[in-house]
């Protein structure tokens, strides 16, 4: 009886070492015993094969009541776990219900922003009107899943996350190959390169992990299986597999694997019905999400990217904790801790953007992130809309012009009343209605004796000039924009006035590097102005075959060229120096064949691409290619003539206001509108008459024939 | 929009369009403006047609509300006052007249400042049309142009006594200047007969002896 005697002696150790909490008192009171009895006379009736046995009964006793109790302990961790995963599908639930919620009460607040614009025709300005931004869910799991007991629940949301981002891959067009060849090398990344096995089984990290922990007992690795089974059948079932594992090990340790495979192979298939099933789900909320609108669907599209990289994120925290759990010695886990601390900070980062992953995240998901990312980033450029949030009400006529100060929040409007006005946007007269702030004036200049009708304001922001119907250019000394609106008359306000102009002055530019000034009047002439020198008219010039000029810009990316549009239609791009046409842009050929209501309201120079846009009587904007002269894109961009474009400080985005009450941002690369925003009332036939963009804050503007300038943010 | 021999009248002011033509469009039939600005509308194209019909320009068409219709007439008023303002910017100034007088009878205090004060006249006029152009342009007393307020309505008195103050010191102190204005646009005469007709003003405060002039000079007055 060796074998036993062996096992006996080193069963002392363990026994006192591992169960010195309940089990090793007991134990110790035995070999107590033992000893009484080999000192007290007893040896005729204890044989050694007798004690042998004894002991080896004993122990094979304290063996099943430790793998009783190891059982119990299994089955309540597997039943913290399923808790878990509960509790994590309804916060998932939850999370979904707050999403549509938020979702309709957005589109209610859209609603009755609707409707109160129809009914009052102003704007309501509601609390937020942006479309609502979900908390990543995972944020809050983040501590949890970095836990040991809990890295079931990680694993069951990695897999998941790792089907659905499947599926969406497969969605747009990627095979499988693709993603399992680089699910291996995701794998090969994280160090686990040593199954060859998971490439098959990319939802069963199953094999993985028996083969990082070859010695463990078996019982140990099943625990996530048990757990990922929803069901509690499925739990009896996978309990009775560990509960027959644990016999066939009091025993040896053969069949095993066998029996973990056919277990595994049970809870893989739970695995997919379930994934199956949650896909279907969101599938369904997608469909949803499509039938509201567009944006709604992007936004559950982008909401579940996030989800997606956020259960990345999870992934790499439970491959951590895995090898926490396995591994042989405190020392690795020590060493693989501040790891993982390093890995919630970058989650946090995550929570943040979508696409700042952090260091691992990115290796693991590097190229789908760059497939998603322009996506996302453009879905949520897109998702940036303006909402009127200032109305200017203080003009007794139609507003024809306006112009931002290139750094203030100020902005000076020009109006038919013959008076311009500044406006402070800082400064907002508390109103009790919730509607948009309104601003009082902060003063009112008064020269023109006819309708003002263009305005532009100096590159510094300390001056600004008007030309009006009276056929005269007052330029401007800006006042403070803290003065008090009511202080006395300066008479020093009006720097100059620049009266060569015989008609209507309807077109003003400002040369951003040189102070020098374009005016273009009914009188036929487009005059260049250098309103400072003693002499201020540089040069005029007018073109017999093209008729009135209609408006005129200086051309950007050429300091020494002016794009002038005709009401005939045409539009010539000149030398200032030569006074010389340089380029004629193609509409001049175009339109001849039909001259009627194609009239250029406006023409504006790109600011750094040498591209021309101009606004039409006939509904369309056109770009032309200033160094070809050939139309590059032509569109019908409003319901009616399109009176005034604006091109926002950096180039990308377009504005233009139209007779039909609204005003438009367009994208300028796809030539594709962003957002359409109805401002303005008509008066007679005429509604926006002019658009503008803040030159270095998030600012747009309308002007309408309703008296009225309005601020979007 | 409508249509006319076959082709739609676009009142609308192009870029390009001379001074002489500039709003100078053929008349639309009050019954026909369908917009909100239809009262204002109808006023400027009376003034535009003859500025001196000031009888015709103050008769609201059939069942228009008196409330919009004195409120509209007043913007008017307080916008055109803005060329008698630019004209006496250039004449009447603070060194000469300190004080905003009318005869010399009284001296308006300047009702735009927290505690009224003796602006010079120049001020005063600035400030009493920006304080008009600030109330009646106010969400919180005529948020809508196509109905208001009874009480919004009874601020219009108090506006007009206001505004009337600059007439009378043009009329007063800057008499050139008062009939040059008068002559091309015939305000004050308007608004006189406007103040008269609503009872806006009381017969004592209409210092300025212009109807009676032109009853006197045998013109009708109407």
């Amino acid at each position: 009886m060796k074998v036993p005697g062996q096992s006996g002696g080193t069963m002392e150790d363990p026994s006192s070492q591992n169960h010195n909490g309940q089990l090793g008192p007991s134990a110790g009171g035995f070999c107590a015993e033992n000893k009484q009895s080999d000192e007290g006379n007893q040896r005729i009736q204890y044989s050694i094969p007798g004690i042998l046995h004894f002991i080896q009964h004993e122990w094979a006793r304290f063996e099943m009541e430790r793998s009783q109790w190891e059982v119990d302990r299994a089955e309540l961790q597997a039943r913290i776990a399923f808790l878990q995963g509960e509790r994590k599908g309804q916060e998932n639930l939850k999370n979904d219900l707050v999403r549509r919620i938020k979702m309709l009460e957005y589109v209610l607040k859209q609603e009755r922003a609707k409707f109160h614009k129809l009914k009052y025709g102003t704007e309501l300005q509601q609390g937020d009107m942006k479309p609502p931004v979900f908390d990543d869910p995972g944020v809050a799991e983040m501590p949890v899943d970095g836990e040991l007991p809990y890295t079931s629940v990680s694993n069951i949301s990695w897999r998941q996350g790792r089907q659905l981002l499947r599926q969406y891959l497969q969605e747009i067009g990627y095979t499988d190959t693709i993603i399992d060849v680089r699910s291996n090398r995701v794998r090969s990344l994280l160090g686990l390169n040593n199954n060859a096995e998971a490439e098959e089984n990319l939802n069963n990290s199953q094999p993985v992990s028996t083969a990082l922990n070859g010695n463990e007992p078996a019982k140990t690795p099943k625990k996530p299986q048990q757990h990922s089974s929803l069901t509690e059948a499925m739990m009896m079932d996978t309990e009775a597999a560990v509960m027959a594992n644990f016999e066939f090990l009091a025993q040896a340790d053969v069949d095993l694997d066998d029996d973990e495979d056919m277990s595994d192979d049970l809870d893989d298939q739970a695995d997919d019905d379930q994934d199956d099933v949650k896909t279907a789900r969101r599938k369904g909320k997608g469909n949803d999400g499509l039938g509201d609108d567009v944006d709604a669907e992007a936004q559950v599209v982008l909401n579940e990217l996030i989800l997606l990289t956020e259960t990345e994120d999870n992934t790499d925290g439970r491959h951590q904790s895995d090898s926490n759990e396995w591994g042989s010695g405190m020392g690795f886990q020590a060493g693989t801790s501040p790891r993982r601390g390093l890995n919630f900070i970058t989650d946090e980062e995550a929570s943040d953007s979508t696409l700042g992953l952090g260091e691992l995240a990115q290796l693991t998901v590097s190229n789908e992130a760059d497939q998603f990312g322009p996506l996302s980033s453009t879905t949520k450029e897109l998702r940036k809309t303006w909402h009127a949030k200032y109305t200017l009400r203080s003009h007794f006529d139609s507003v024809r012009a306006l112009a931002f100060h290139p750094v203030e929040p100020v902005l000076i409007t020009a109006s038919e009343d013959n008076t311009l006005k500044l406006w402070n946007l800082s400064k907002t007269v508390p109103s009790k209605k919730s509607t948009s702030l309104d601003v009082e004036p902060l003063y009112t200049f008064r020269c023109h004796t006819g309708p003002v009708l263009c305005l532009a304001m100096s590159t510094t922001g300390d001056q600004c000039y008007s030309g009006g119907v009276d056929g005269k250019i007052f330029c401007w000394n800006l006042p403070n924009p803290n003065i008090d609106p009511y202080d006395s008359f300066d008479p020093s306000v009006l720097a100059c006035t620049l009266d060569d102009h015989t008609d209507a002055i309807w077109g003003l530019s400002i040369h951003k590097q040189r102070p020098q000034l374009l005016s273009c009047s009914a009188d036929g002439t487009v005059k260049l102005w250098s309103p400072q020198s003693k002499i201020p008219l540089l040069s005029t010039y007018s073109s017999e075959q093209d008729g009135v000029p209609s408006s005129v810009d200086f051309v950007r990316d050429e300091p020494n060229r002016m794009v002038t549009a005709f009401s005939s239609s045409h539009c010539v791009i000149y030398d200032l120096e030569t006074a010389k046409p340089v380029v004629r842009l193609e509409s001049s050929q175009e339109v001849l064949n039909n001259v009627v209501g194609r009239q250029i309201n406006r023409v504006v120079a790109h600011p750094t691409l040498p591209l021309t846009i101009t606004a039409h009587d006939d509904r369309h904007i056109r770009f032309y290619d200033n160094t070809s002269g050939k139309l590059v894109h032509s569109m019908v961009a409003h319901l009616d003539s399109v009176t005034s474009l604006a091109v926002d400080p950096n180039g990308l985005y377009l504005l233009s206001g139209s007779h039909d009450c609204s005003i438009r941002l367009w994208n300028v690369d796809n030539k594709t509108c962003v957002q359409e925003i109805t401002a303005h009332r008509k008066k007679f036939d005429e509604s926006i008459l002019d658009v503008a963009f803040h030159p270095s804050r998030p600012f747009i503007a309308s002007a309408g024939s309703d008296a009225l300038a309005k601020v979007f943010t | 929009m409508k249509m006319a021999d076959g082709i739609a009248i676009l009142r609308r002011n192009k870029p390009g369009t001379k001074a002489k033509d500039f709003s100078r469009w053929p008349d639309e039939p009050f019954e026909e403006m369908d917009s909100t600005l239809a009262v204002q509308q109808f006023i400027q194209q009376q003034i535009r047609r003859e500025p001196s019909n000031i009888v015709q320009i103050l008769t609201p068409p059939d069942g228009q509300d008196e409330g919009v219709w004195k409120y509209e007439h007043l913007r008017q008023f307080c916008m055109e006052l803005n060329g008698l303002a630019v004209r006496l910017q250039g004449d009447c100034h603070p060194e000469t007249c300190t004080q905003m007088t009318a005869t010399e009878q009284w001296i308006f205090l300047c009702a735009a400042h927290k505690t009224p004060k003796e602006c010079a006249a120049i001020d005063y006029t600035r400030h009493t049309l920006d304080g008009a152009a600030c109330l009646l342009n106010s969400n919180k007393y005529f948020p809508s142009r196509v109905s208001i307020k009874d009480a919004s309505v009874s601020k219009l008195g108090s506006v007009c006594r206001r505004v009337y103050r600059i007439f009378s010191h043009a009329y007063f102190h800057h008499r050139n200047i008062f009939d040059e204005f008068e002559n091309e646009t015939f305000l004050c005469r308007r608004f006189t007969l406007f103040v008269t007709k609503y009872g806006l003003m009381s017969k004592d405060n209409l210092i300025v002896p212009i109807l009676e002039e032109e009853a006197g000079t045998g013109e009708s007055e109407a």
